[in-house]
C-alpha cells in the first residue's frame, strides 16, 4: 500500500489577496513535509471556474514548485482535462514532458475529461463528446512521447509531422492514470492499461469485486503505451489526531466542508441530460463516500479520520480489498488550521504507515534515460 | 462559505400565496407535455432574488418551462414557470420567480394546494418535428417564447427535471415549500435553448439571462405529491429544513 496526497487548492472567501496566496504556501508547506515523511505521491487536480472549490486551473505551475522543492515524492499531474476546448493535447504532452524532467522523472500523468457544466459549459465543450475526445488524446500522447515525429488526423485533433517536444525523463514514458468518472470507467482503465484514480465504490464488496475484474481485464489489455500501469488508487481524507474523537470531529467538519463547496457546482448530469455522464461524477462519489452512515464514532467507514489505531483498522479494509495506493485531501477550505494539518500528516507517518509494508518504499519507477 | 441569497423576504412575502394546509390532496397528472430550456443569468439579479435559505448555483441559471396537463382534478390546464435555479443545502432546486396559468381553476388550486403564485394568461405549447415552442402572453403581450430546437432522442433516465421551491406565507410566517413532483417518462427529447421572446418584467423582474445551456421536451406522467420538505426562507437550508410528517 502506498499513500499519496491530494490538493482542489481550495479558497474560501472573502478572496483578498493574501487568500489564494496562503493556500498555495500551505499546501507547498505540506508537500514538502509529506516528502520527508515518506508519502509517495502528490497530485493536483486541473479544474476551472470552481469558486471556492477548487483555484487549481494551472496544475502544472504548482507541481513544478512541488518538484522543485521536494527529493523523492512522486508528482502526480492529474488529472489533466482530455477535451479539446480545455486543453490541446500536444500542449498537455509538452507540459508533461518538462514537468517530468524537471522533476528527475517522478511524474504520474492522469487523465480525464470533467464532470461539471461549470466547467464544459464554460468552455462551451459537448458533454456528449468528452469520454471520445479522452480515448482518442490518451492513444495519440504516449505516441508524441515515444515518436521522434509524429502526426495526426483524427475526430477531435489533426496536425502534420511535427517532433513533440520535450521528449519526458522516464523512458519509454511516464505511468498513465485515469480518473474514475462514471461506473465502469475502471474497465476502461483496464482496457487500456491505465491505472485507475479514485476507486470509491459503494461498498467495500463492491469495490472488491471490481478490483477483481480490474486485474482480470487488464492482463489482456491494449495497452495505449508502452508500459501497463496495473494499479488502483483510492481517493479519501485524512485527518489523523491522538485523540480520536477530537479527530473525527476536526476531521468530519473537513468533510462536510468539502461536500458543501462541491454542493453548490452544477455537474454536468444536472444540466445536460446525456448518456455520458450518467452519474455526477468523483465529485460526488467522493461526497457519497464521506456521507455515509457513521459508526458509533461517528465517521463512516472506510474515511480515514480519528486516532491512528482507528485510521489503521479503516485503511486496512482498502487494503483488503485490493485498493494499491489511497491518496488523501488534508483540508477543505482552510478549515484545519495549518500547523494541526501538519501534525496530522507527520502522526499518520509515524504511527499509520508503519502498519503497511512498502508505505514508504520507493516505487522505483522514476530515473530516466533509456 | 458560498454566496447566499438576499432576497427581502419580508418584502417578497407582500404578493406571495396564503397557505392555509400543507396537506393538500395529490394530483395524478398523466401525459404531460413539457417543454424546458435552461440559460444562464447575470449573478447579481439572480442572488437578490433568491431567499437568504439557498446559495446561488455557481453558475446560476434559471429553467423556462411550459407544460401542457391534458388531463388534472380540473381538467386540462397550461402551466409555465421560470424559476431560478439554486442550492437547498448542497440540493439543486429550483426556486419560482413567475408563473403563468391559462385556467381559473387550476391557478386557483395550484395556489390553494402548493403554494403556486400564478396569473392567468395565455399559455401554449405547439410540438413540431424540428422545434418544441411554449409560449405564453399576459394582456395580449407574449411574454415567453420558449424553444426546445431540433430535438434528439435520449433516455427519459438521463433527465432531471428539478424539484420546486414556492415562497408562501403560512400561519403568519414565510414559509418555502418544496414540491418534488415523479416522473415517468414515456418520450424524451434534447435540443438547443432558445428564447424568442422573454420579458424580465412579467416574471419579477430578477431572471435576466445570459448564455444558453441546453434545452428539453418531455412527455410523461407525471403528479403533484403532498409536500414533504419545508424550510425557513432565512436560515440556511441545511438549519432551517424541517420534514413533513405524513398526516
Amino acid at each position: 500500500m502506498k499513500f499519496g496526497i491530494f490538493y482542489e487548492l481550495s479558497v474560501p472567501r472573502p478572496w483578498d489577496a493574501e487568500a489564494e496566496h496562503t493556500v498555495y504556501m500551505n499546501a507547498l508547506e505540506q508537500v514538502r513535509l509529506a516528502d520527508r515523511v515518506g508519502f509517495d505521491q502528490v497530485w493536483a487536480v486541473e479544474h476551472h471556474f470552481l469558486e471556492e472549490y477548487s483555484h487549481c486551473s494551472a496544475p502544472e505551475v504548482f507541481l513544478t514548485a512541488c518538484a522543485a522543492q521536494t527529493e523523492r515524492i512522486r508528482i502526480g499531474h492529474g488529472i489533466v482535462i482530455c477535451v479539446p476546448e480545455f486543453n490541446h493535447p500536444v500542449r498537455i504532452a509538452e507540459r508533461a514532458a518538462a514537468l517530468d524532467i524537471v522533476s528527475g522523472g517522478r511524474l504520474e500523468f492522469g487523465t480525464g475529461r470533467s464532470a461539471t457544466w461549470t466547467e464544459l459549459g464554460g468552455f462551451k465543450a459537448n458533454p456528449d463528446d468528452t469520454k471520445k475526445s479522452w480515448d482518442e488524446f490518451v492513444h495519440a500522447i504516449p505516441k508524441m512521447w515515444t515518436q521522434e515525429r509524429f502526426s495526426h488526423d483524427g475526430h477531435f485533433f489533426s496536425m502534420p509531422s511535427r517532433a513533440v517536444l520535450p521528449k519526458p525523463y522516464q523512458r519509454p514514458h511516464p505511468p498513465m492514470w485515469v480518473a474514475m468518472s462514471s461506473p465502469g470507467t475502471e474497465f476502461d482503465a483496464a482496457d487500456r492499461g491505465m491505472g485507475a484514480l479514485g476507486v470509491n465504490f459503494a461498498s467495500f464488496a463492491e469495490t472488491e469485486q471490481r478490483v477483481k475484474e480490474y486485474r482480470r481485464r487488464i492482463q489482456n489489455c491494449d495497452p495505449v503505451g508502452e508500459i501497463v500501469t496495473d494499479q488502483l488508487a483510492s481517493v479519501n481524507f485524512l485527518y489523523c489526531h491522538p485523540d480520536d474523537a477530537r479527530g473525527v470531529d476536526i476531521g468530519m467538519r473537513m468533510i462536510r466542508t468539502f461536500q458543501y463547496m462541491a454542493g453548490q457546482l452544477d455537474m454536468a448530469k444536472e444540466v445536460f441530460p446525456t448518456r455520458s455522464y450518467p452519474t455526477a461524477g468523483l465529485l460526488a462519489q467522493t461526497r457519497r463516500q464521506a456521507a455515509g452512515p457513521g459508526d458509533e464514532r461517528g465517521a463512516p467507514e472506510g474515511i480515514a479520520v480519528g486516532n491512528p489505531d482507528q485510521i489503521i483498522g479503516q485503511l486496512k479494509k482498502w487494503e483488503a480489498c485490493g485498493v494499491d495506493r489511497i491518496n488523501l485531501l488534508l483540508n477543505a477550505a482552510e478549515n484545519i488550521p495549518q500547523d494541526q494539518v501538519l501534525d496530522s500528516l507527520q502522526l499518520f507517518a509515524d504511527e499509520v504507515m508503519p502498519a503497511f509494508a512498502g508505505a514508504r518504499e520507493p516505487v522505483g519507477m522514476a530515473g530516466g534515460g533509456s | 462559505m458560498p454566496v447566499s441569497g438576499r432576497l427581502d423576504v419580508g418584502g417578497a412575502l407582500d404578493g406571495a400565496v396564503e397557505l392555509e394546509t400543507l396537506d393538500p390532496e395529490p394530483w395524478e397528472l398523466p401525459g404531460a407535455r413539457i417543454v424546458q430550456a435552461s440559460l444562464e443569468i447575470v449573478e447579481a439579479a439572480a442572488e437578490a432574488a433568491i431567499p437568504p435559505a439557498l446559495h446561488p448555483s455557481i453558475p446560476p441559471y434559471a429553467t423556462f418551462t411550459v407544460v401542457e396537463f391534458p388531463e388534472s382534478p380540473v381538467g386540462p390546464f397550461h402551466l409555465a414557470q421560470v424559476r431560478i435555479v439554486a442550492r437547498a443545502g448542497i440540493r439543486p432546486r429550483g426556486f419560482l420567480v413567475g408563473a403563468v396559468v391559462d385556467s381559473e381553476p387550476a391557478a386557483t388550486a395550484l395556489a390553494a394546494g402548493w403554494g403556486f403564485g400564478t396569473s392567468v394568461g395565455e399559455v401554449g405549447l405547439t410540438v413540431r418535428h424540428d422545434r418544441w415552442i411554449g409560449r405564453v402572453a399576459r394582456h395580449g403581450q407574449t411574454v415567453l417564447e420558449v424553444v426546445c430546437r431540433d430535438p434528439q432522442v435520449i433516455n427519459g433516465a438521463d433527465v432531471d427535471l428539478l424539484d420546486s421551491l414556492h415562497l408562501v406565507r403560512y400561519e403568519g410566517d414565510g414559509l418555502i415549500v418544496q414540491v418534488d413532483p415523479e416522473y415517468t417518462y414515456r418520450e424524451a427529447h434534447r435540443g438547443g435553448a432558445e428564447l424568442g421572446v422573454f420579458v424580465p418584467d412579467a416574471w419579477g423582474g430578477a431572471v435576466r439571462p445570459t448564455s444558453p445551456n441546453v434545452a428539453v421536451a418531455v412527455v410523461a406522467d407525471t403528479d403533484l405529491p403532498k409536500p414533504r420538505f419545508v424550510m425557513d426562507p432565512n436560515r440556511p437550508a441545511v438549519e432551517g429544513t424541517r420534514r413533513l410528517e405524513p398526516a
